[in-house]
C-alpha cells in the first residue's frame, strides 16, 4: 500500500511536467527539451530555502515559481525567435547551461553532492511527512494544473496557440504578435514545471544534479508523445504509464545493475516505433 | 611559466576535433535536412569497436581501426535504411525525424554502457607512451598530430570527392534541391544513404582519435555532437568553410575561456556562444 502510494506521488508529479510541456510541444509546436531545467530550478529554490532558512515550504514553493518565470521569460525571449530544429537545439543548449550550474555552482548547490535533508511541508498543522497527506497535497496541485491548462488551451489565447502551430505566418498577417504568445505560454509551462519540481524535493527530501540533465527531458518528452500531443488526458496516461513501465520490467528481470540502461533503451525504442507508426501518440490531436 | 602558448595548441586540437564532427554532420544536414542527433554516437561506436577488435580479440590495432570507421559507416547506414528513409517516404516533418534520432541515440548510448560498462576506458597507446613534441613552447602528443594531419586530409578528400565526381554531383544536387534531383533521374534514397555511411564513417573515425587521445565512455557521442551542432550553426549550417570556422571558433572560445574560469564550465561556456550567435546571427558567419 505504502508503494502504491509512493507511485502516485510520482505520477502526480510527471503527470504535472507532462501536462505543463504539452502546452509547449503539442499545443505551439514548439519541441522543447529544457523542461528538466525549470523542474530543477523549483526543486533546488525548495530545497536551498528549505534547508538554509526557515520560511516554510509554500513560500519557497513562490519563490521557486517566480525565479522560474524570471529565467524563462529571459531566455524564452531568445528562443521565441526560432521555431522547428532551431527551437529545440535552443532548449538542448540551455538544458546543458543550467545543468552545468547545478553541477559548478558549489556555495549554493552543493554541486554533484546534492543537497539532502530536505523537511516535507507541514500547513495548518496537517504534517504532510506521512505520505498519504503528501500525496492528497500532490493530487491538489496536480489537479490545479490541469485545469488551469484546460482553461488556457479553450481561451482565445489557446486558439491562437493552435494557430501558430499550424501556419505561425498566416497567424501573424492577421496581426498577432506570435513571439509575444510563444513567449508567455513558455514561461506559463516552466512556472508549472517549477512546482513540481518543489514537490519532488521536499518529497524525496534529497536532489542532485543528475535528476536535472538532458536525459531527464527527454523522459518528459517521451511521456507526451507517448500519451499525445494537444491532448491533456493524453500526458495523464502517458505518465501513468512511464511511472508503471520500470515496475513492468521488474518483472521481466534484468540484471540490477543495467536496469536503469534498460529503461533508457526502452525509453529510445518507445521514440522510434512511435514516430514510425504512430506520431500523433495514443490519444494525440497532433501530429509533430 | 606562459601556458598561453600550450592554450592556443589545444584550442587547436579541439578544433581539429569539431571540425570532423561537423563535416559529416553537415554533409548529412546538407541531404536531408535535419539536425541527426544520432550522430555522435557514430563517433562512439567508432572508438567502442576499435577497443573491442583489439583489447578483446586482439586483432591488430591498423586492422582494428579500419574495422571500427566501416562498423560506425554501417551502424549510420542502417539507421538511415530502417528508420530515416521510411519516415522520409512517409513525408515525415522535420520534428520527427528529429525525435527518431532522439530516440536512437539514447537507446544506442545506452546499450554501449550495458555492453561495455559506462567506465571511462583508455587504449592500450595512450598519452603515457607517446611521443611528445614541443612547437612554440607548448606540448603535443603523438595522436593530435595525428588527428590534425587527419583532419586536413579528410577534409581534402571529401573536397574531391563532392567536387571532382559524378557522385559528389549528386549528392550537391540533392542538397539544392532534392525533388529536383529526383526528377531529373537522380536515385536520391540511395545516394543519401551513401551519404550518411560516409558521414557516420567520419565521425567513428573521430571517434577512434578522440580514444587514443583521452580514452572512451558512452557519453562522448553526445558531447561530441553537441559540439558539432554548435560549431556547424556557429559557422553557418551545411557550409563546409564555415564549419572549419565554426569549429576552430568555438575550440578557441572554450580553451581561452577555462584560462580565467574554471574547466567545469567549458559546456556551459559553448553554450553561451552558440545563444549569443542565435541572438545576433542565427544564420552563422558564412551563410548568407
Amino acid at each position: 500500500m505504502e508503494y502504491l502510494i509512493h507511485l502516485a506521488i510520482l505520477f502526480s508529479i510527471y503527470a504535472i511536467l507532462g501536462v505543463s510541456l504539452n502546452l509547449v510541444v503539442g499545443y505551439t509546436g514548439l519541441l522543447s527539451v529544457t523542461h528538466a531545467a525549470f523542474f530543477g530550478v523549483g526543486a533546488y529554490t525548495t530545497a536551498i530555502f528549505l534547508t538554509k532558512s526557515d520560511i516554510g515550504f509554500f513560500s519557497s514553493l513562490i519563490f521557486g515559481i517566480v525565479i522560474a518565470v524570471v529565467v524563462s521569460s529571459l531566455i524564452g525571449v531568445v528562443l521565441s525567435k526560432f521555431k522547428g530544429d532551431y527551437y529545440a537545439l535552443g532548449t538542448f543548449g540551455f538544458n546543458t547551461i543550467v545543468f552545468a550550474i547545478f553541477l559548478n555552482w558549489q556555495n549554493l548547490t552543493m554541486g554533484p553532492l546534492g543537497i539532502s535533508g530536505i523537511p516535507k511541508p507541514e500547513l495548518f498543522g496537517i504534517n504532510f511527512a506521512n505520505n498519504f497527506n503528501f500525496l492528497v497535497l500532490s493530487f491538489i496541485f496536480l489537479f490545479l494544473v490541469y485545469f488551469f491548462s484546460r482553461f488556457v488551451v479553450n481561451s482565445s489565447f489557446g486558439r491562437v496557440l493552435k494557430a501558430i502551430r499550424e501556419d505561425e505566418i498566416a497567424i501573424s498577417v492577421f496581426g498577432y504578435n506570435t513571439l509575444y504568445f510563444k513567449l508567455i505560454i513558455f514561461v506559463i509551462s516552466s512556472a508549472m514545471a517549477a512546482v513540481a519540481g518543489s514537490l519532488f524535493a521536499s518529497y524525496i527530501t534529497f536532489i542532485d544534479p543528475s535528476s536535472f540533465q538532458l536525459q531527464e527531458s527527454m523522459f518528459i518528452l517521451v511521456i507526451i508523445i507517448l500519451g499525445g500531443l494537444a491532448n491533456l488526458r493524453g500526458s495523464l496516461l502517458g505518465a501513468l504509464f512511464l511511472i508503471l513501465l520500470p515496475e513492468i520490467l521488474r518483472f521481466v528481470g534484468f540484471p540490477s545493475g543495467i536496469e536503469a540502461q534498460m529503461r533508457q533503451v526502452v525509453y529510445g525504442i518507445i521514440l522510434i516505433l512511435l514516430m514510425l507508426y504512430r506520431p500523433q501518440g495514443v490519444i494525440g490531436e497532433y501530429k509533430l | 611559466m606562459n601556458i598561453l602558448p600550450q592554450l592556443i595548441l589545444n584550442s587547436i586540437i579541439a578544433g581539429a576535433i569539431y571540425f570532423l564532427v561537423v563535416l559529416g554532420f553537415n554533409l548529412i544536414y546538407g541531404a536531408t535536412k535535419f539536425f541527426n542527433l544520432a550522430h555522435g554516437i557514430m563517433a562512439a561506436i567508432g572508438g567502442y569497436s576499435v577497443f573491442y577488435f583489439s583489447e578483446t580479440l586482439g586483432v591488430s590495432i591498423y586492422v582494428a581501426i579500419i574495422l571500427g570507421v566501416a562498423f560506425a559507416g554501417f551502424s549510420g547506414f542502417a539507421l538511415d535504411k530502417f528508420i530515416y528513409l521510411p519516415l522520409r517516404r512517409r513525408k515525415a516533418s522535420n520534428n520527427v525525424l528529429f525525435v527518431a534520432s532522439l530516440g536512437a541515440m539514447t537507446s544506442l548510448q545506452a546499450i554501449i554502457a550495458i555492453l561495455f560498462s559506462s567506465k571511462f576506458k583508455m587504449f592500450p597507446q595512450n598519452v603515457t607512451t607517446q611521443k611528445l613534441f614541443t612547437i612554440f613552447g607548448g606540448i603535443i602528443t603523438q595522436t593530435q598530430l595525428v588527428i590534425l594531419v587527419s583532419a586536413v586530409l579528410v577534409m581534402l578528400g571529401l573536397v574531391i570527392l563532392l567536387y571532382k565526381t559524378q557522385f559528389g554531383k549528386a549528392v550537391r544536387a540533392i542538397s539544392e534541391d532534392e525533388e529536383m534531383a529526383r526528377i531529373i533521374g537522380i536515385d536520391t534514397n540511395k545516394i543519401i544513404g551513401y551519404v550518411f555511411f560516409i558521414g557516420s564513417a567520419i565521425a567513428g573515425f573521430t571517434g577512434i582519435l578522440v580514444g587514443f587521445d583521452v580514452g572512451i565512455e558512452p557519453n562522448m557521442g553526445l558531447n561530441l555532437l553537441l559540439k558539432g551542432v554548435i560549431a556547424s550553426i556557429v559557422g553557418g549550417i551545411g557550409n563546409i568553410y564555415g564549419g572549419v570556422l565554426g569549429a576552430f571558433l568555438l575550440g578557441f572560445v572554450e580553451n581561452l575561456g577555462i584560462w580565467k574560469i574554471s574547466g567545469e564550465w567549458k559546456d556551459a561556456i559553448s553554450f553561451a556562444l552558440l545563444i549569443v550567435f542565435l541572438i545576433f546571427r542565427p544564420r552563422g558567419i558564412m551563410n548568407k
